[in-house]
């Protein structure tokens, strides 16, 4: 792990017409192998962080650099670019096209990156051997599990080994038991090395995934907590806890 | 505003490229349809209200008057078939005449006026019996010194003042006093019994002319049967000449009915395709808004409520574009109608309001059908349902299209655009459908453009096809035709001499001199365009004048006529035509039938050696010249010019003209060609948007996987590629049928028999761009839509389910 930040943003605002910022002068740096939560109630901004540092969309002002790349001056173009090199995404419903196999999913990044179909392939295949997917490479997303579609979200995530993987809200749309599973699924990659931003609304799992844990209220940055040990912050975040099911 | 108002009138304003495409589309359907109906109706009634008020007769009948007697020529009324019967009456037929130096119009004081047929009828004014004639301007002859015209067969600005029968001993001259016709066109003259007894003093050859209405006279043919009956029942070789009505009728309506078979199929295509764009806007609107249906309905609108917002949706921009096609046809129609009425004398007629109400409100019914069939589907649709749809996952198809697509050596974005169409077969099927009628409509449309260059390259070839010209010198800087052929000013030039000049200059390929004769053709039709007999001397194979059928003439006596003679007359190879020059005649027998038309209507073409042998005067006033390809144009037009100058004969540059009538047809064409496609192309924007607008979740997890603008368009493009192409494979076949189906009518119309030269029109070079029509439009059509999905917001976009 190296000092140098993987991201950056400095004093990053966004408002949407004329009603209060969604991010008003967030400055946060993560830094490689790193595993950050973002937690806030629904409005807080989590999501447009995620998409400022994703390149969906730009702020109103201040900075966003990513891997070196300041996302924030990025074209169209240069967005897509960005995103296939550097990150991955990972979406709580998924968003796995219904009517590719499983394998195919997987491969979209990278052909899309211009990787040439064998290669792809052989990535795919081996990156859904180590999610643990691999017989369900030519089934439908439709004849999965919510937990092993979105391992089938990670492993496309990962596909052009992004620096940067961000996941959101990645276990709220699965059971309980799927979820265990996910939240393994992600402690396992960042110990291998894979920088996680996670956005969620989940205490629980942001407190047994991350080693860091960002609160924002209205905009803002309220906490930003290290766990030293993964599950230890879990009561410190006691006013985030909500009935199970409340999603953002 | 009431609440259904507001709903029409949002959806109306959301729709906007929608709504315009309905207002284009039954714009351009509208406009042909009461074009082609209107012309249809209208062309035809002048000349069947005259016809009918006037007693028209079906076939008028010309005796040789040397071989038969009146009473044989008025036995013929009982003739088979013969339901009624007029004459005989004397007729003199081509006479040629000029315009009398009396006439206050220095240009037209004895101008050439052309061969005329006179004949007198003991009251010429009569209002019963056959042929009533009818008197346009000025009153009928009293005395024997005044005669009446048709208007077409004099030079209007000199009512009043006489008429020379120049090729007539003496050269007796008539005041004229009237414009008047014959709705057959049985005589282009009419004078006093005692006028006519003038002109037969002075050497004009008498005939005897019978009138007939047939009991079956509908076609041609029958009045080809009708003749023969005639013929039949008088004594062999006595009929000289017969005009049939149909032959009248054609003159006055053909060029407008020209029109007719184009504007019926532009018509058609316009219905369908309106038909198939509201079906595609209005079935888009339903599912597009089905959950603004639910809430709607959840408010409390009425199912019929629903039907009734969402068919005003469609009609609004429908009715816009049913009233503008509806004034533009009948603009449109003025022009066009002007000319047809105009020949008989009519006050100018418009399209009948039955036409415009009929068309207008049958397309209204059309589009207000088409559009509540998914609208009822709004309707019926429950509450509850129309609340949940959209957020139910769609069930995957096109799976297996997908797979096969993602095997194929193209690029992701390209492979996953070619398989989409299978996960909706049936908005695929309505992408195709549009371009189907955009590739058809192409592929006629060019083919008739062709079709018409064609012919005017016809009109611009054949005689007026040539690098060089020597024409009279006196003529040169004038207009062509200022002088008719038997006016004293026109000059002619010295043909054995011009030849020899023309020979001995260097340079000179080829050279042949032609002019018209100024003789007629016996029995020729009366109305229309005077017939013209055309002396020429010398090879003229080189041109690129086309037969028909038959050969050329190649020995003294014979002679090849015009297609639109022969058709009209029914001259076929191996007939006798007599020929009339200066009251001299001469037989020519028909070996062959040209297709050439610059020339004129109605022509005869002759070798001069013929003219001369049989005591005519040929008449040659122009020579056209072929170089030798290493010869330059100007050193030999130099060169000729010092030979030709003492034969008072100059070089002129090459030239040519236009048809007014087939210019106005292109222009019509393209139009109704560039908005039919416009709309078709629209109609698959319509689709694509709303595939896009259904897709645009998937669209954002591509863009979050790193597509790029640039492979998003690809993708959408490359979705309508393939059913572009189907489209144009099947529509460019269909459209080259139609385009068979309606070009040779049209050349029919015109009285023209159009040979492969100009009805080959569709090339191996003009397909290949034909087929690849389909995909041009489909890909223009979704081109727009594909812009937008690029630039789509994917955060938006990842939050639409």
């Amino acid at each position: 792990m190296t000092n140098a930040p993987l991201i950056d943003l400095v004093d990053t605002t966004k408002k949407y017409d004329d009603g209060p910022p969604a991010l008003a002068g967030v400055t946060l740096s993560v830094v490689p192998g790193d595993c950050v939560a973002i937690l806030g109630h629904s409005g807080s901004g989590k999501s447009t962080l995620l998409n400022l540092i994703a390149g969906l969309d730009r702020p109103s002002s201040g900075t966003v650099t990513v891997n070196g790349t300041r996302v924030d001056r990025l074209g169209e173009a240069g967005s897509a670019k960005y995103r296939r090199e550097s990150i991955g995404m990972v979406f709580q419903f998924f968003n796995l096209l219904d009517d590719l196999t499983v394998l195919d999913n997987v491969m979209v990044p990278a052909q899309l990156a211009g990787m040439g179909k064998g290669e792809a392939k052989r990535r795919a295949v081996e990156l859904l051997g180590s999610l643990g997917i691999e017989r369900h490479a030519k089934a439908y997303p439709q004849r999965l599990s919510g937990g092993q579609r979105q391992r089938v979200a990670v492993a496309r995530a990962l596909m052009n080994k992004p620096a940067l993987l961000l996941a959101d809200e990645p276990t709220g749309a699965l059971d309980s038991s799927s979820a265990a599973d996910v939240r393994q699924l992600l402690l396992d990659l960042n110990s291998e090395g894979q920088t996680i931003l996670l956005v969620t609304h989940d205490v629980q799992l942001a407190a047994s995934t991350a080693r860091r844990t960002i609160e924002l209220v209205d905009g803002a940055v309220e906490r930003d907590v290290v766990n030293s040990d993964r599950g230890a912050g879990l009561a410190a975040y006691s006013s985030l806890t909500r009935p199970a099911g409340a999603v953002e | 505003m009431s609440a259904l108002g507001k709903v029409v009138r949002s959806g109306v304003g959301r729709r906007r490229v929608q709504s315009l495409v309905m207002a284009l589309t039954t714009f351009a359907a509208v406009t042909s349809s009461v074009l082609s109906l209107g012309l249809l109706t209208v062309v035809q009634a002048p000349f069947e209200h005259a016809f009918s008020a006037r007693n028209g007769a079906h076939l008028a009948v010309q005796f040789d008057g040397s071989k038969v007697t009146a009473a044989r020529a008025a036995a013929t009324a009982h003739a088979s078939g013969v339901t009624e019967a007029g004459g005989p009456y004397p007729i003199a037929a081509a006479l040629d005449t000029t315009v009398g130096t009396d006439c206050p119009k220095k240009a037209w004081a004895g101008h050439d006026n052309g061969p005329i047929t006179v004949t007198t009828r003991p009251d010429l004014g009569s209002t019963s019996g056959m042929d009533q004639l009818a008197l346009t301007r000025g009153r009928w002859p009293t005395g024997p010194g005044e005669i009446a015209l048709p208007w077409q067969h004099y030079a209007i600005d000199c009512f009043g003042s006489s008429v020379v029968f120049s090729s007539l001993p003496g050269k007796p001259s008539f005041k004229v006093v009237g414009f008047a016709d014959s709705v057959t066109n049985s005589a282009t003259a009419f004078a006093t019994a005692d006028g006519f007894a003038r002109l037969t003093a002075a050497g004009a050859k008498s005939d005897k002319q019978m009138l007939y209405r047939f009991a079956k006279a509908g076609t041609n043919a029958d009045i080809a049967t009708d003749k023969r009956a005639v013929a039949a029942a008088a004594p062999p070789g006595t009929v000289e000449a017969g005009q049939s009505y149909l032959t009248a009728e054609w003159q006055v309506t053909g060029n407008a009915k020209a029109y007719v078979p184009f504007l019926v199929a532009f018509g058609i295509f316009g219905l369908i395709l309106s038909v198939l764009i509201i079906s595609i806007v209005v079935s888009g609107a339903v599912s597009a808004g089905i959950r603004r249906i639910g809430i709607l309905k959840s408010l409390g609108f009425t199912p019929s409520q629903v039907v009734r917002a969402y068919t005003a949706q469609a009609m609004i921009p429908a009715t816009l574009g049913v009233v503008l096609g509806t004034v533009f046809g009948n603009l449109l129609a003025v022009p066009i109608l002007d000319e047809a009425t105009k020949q008989l004398g009519a006050a100018s007629a418009t399209i009948p309001l039955w036409v415009s109400a009929v068309v207008a409100l049958g397309t209204l019914l059309v589009v207000g059908v088409t559009a509540s069939i998914p609208a009822l589907r709004a309707g019926r649709m429950p509450a509850v349902q129309a609340l949940l749809a959209g957020r139910v996952p769609k069930a995957g198809r096109g799976r297996t299209a997908q797979r096969l697509a993602s095997r194929l050596p193209l690029p992701r974005a390209m492979s996953l655009g070619l398989a989409q169409p299978f996960a909706k077969p049936g908005r695929a099927v309505l992408v195709g459908a549009a371009v189907l009628l955009g590739a058809v409509t192409l592929t006629f449309a060019v083919g008739l453009e062709v079709g018409f260059s064609k012919y005017l390259q016809a009109t611009t070839s054949g005689f007026n096809h040539a690098p060089a010209y020597v024409i009279p010198t006196a003529d040169v800087g004038k207009p062509w035709g200022l002088y008719g052929p038997n006016d004293p000013r026109h000059q002619y030039l010295d043909a054995p001499k011009v030849a020899a000049a023309l020979a001995k200059t260097p340079g000179t390929k080829a050279a042949f001199g032609w002019g018209d004769s100024g003789a007629t053709m016996v029995g020729a039709p009366t109305g229309g365009e005077t017939p013209k007999v055309f002396t020429v001397s010398g090879d003229f194979s080189w041109t690129n004048l086309e037969l028909l059928s038959g050969r050329w003439y190649s020995a003294p006596g014979e002679a090849v006529v015009g297609d639109k003679l022969a058709t009209t007359v029914g001259i076929h190879v191996g007939d006798d035509v007599t020929v009339m020059q200066r009251n001299k005649r001469t037989s020519l027998k028909v070996v062959g039938i040209e297709f050439d038309t610059n020339l004129g209507d109605y022509t005869v073409m002759t070798d001069a050696d013929t003219f001369s042998a049989a005591g005519l005067t040929p008449r040659i006033d122009q020579f056209n010249v072929e170089l030798a390809s290493n010869v330059k144009g100007s050193d030999w037009s130099t060169s000729a010019a010092a030979a030709l100058t003492p034969l008072n004969a100059s070089v002129q540059p090459s030239s040519g003209g236009n048809n007014l009538v087939v210019i106005t047809m292109g222009a019509l064409v393209a139009t109704l060609t560039l908005m039919l496609i416009a709309v078709a192309a629209l109609g698959v924007l319509n689709t694509v948007v709303q595939e896009t607008r259904e897709r645009v979740h998937d669209l954002g997890i591509f863009k979050a996987l790193g597509m790029t603008p640039k492979q998003t368009i690809a993708m959408v493009l490359t979705s309508v590629t393939f059913t572009g192409l189907i489209a144009g494979l099947i529509g460019v076949p269909i459209g080259v049928a139609v385009e068979k189906a309606t070009l040779t009518p049209m050349g029919n119309a015109i009285g023209r028999h159009l040979p492969p030269s100009v009805t080959h029109t569709y090339t191996a070079g003009l397909l290949l761009p034909l087929l690849a029509g389909g995909i041009v439009i489909a890909l223009l059509g979704a081109l727009l839509p594909a812009i937008w999905a690029a630039r789509s917001r994917t955060a938006t976009a990842l939050r639409t389910e």
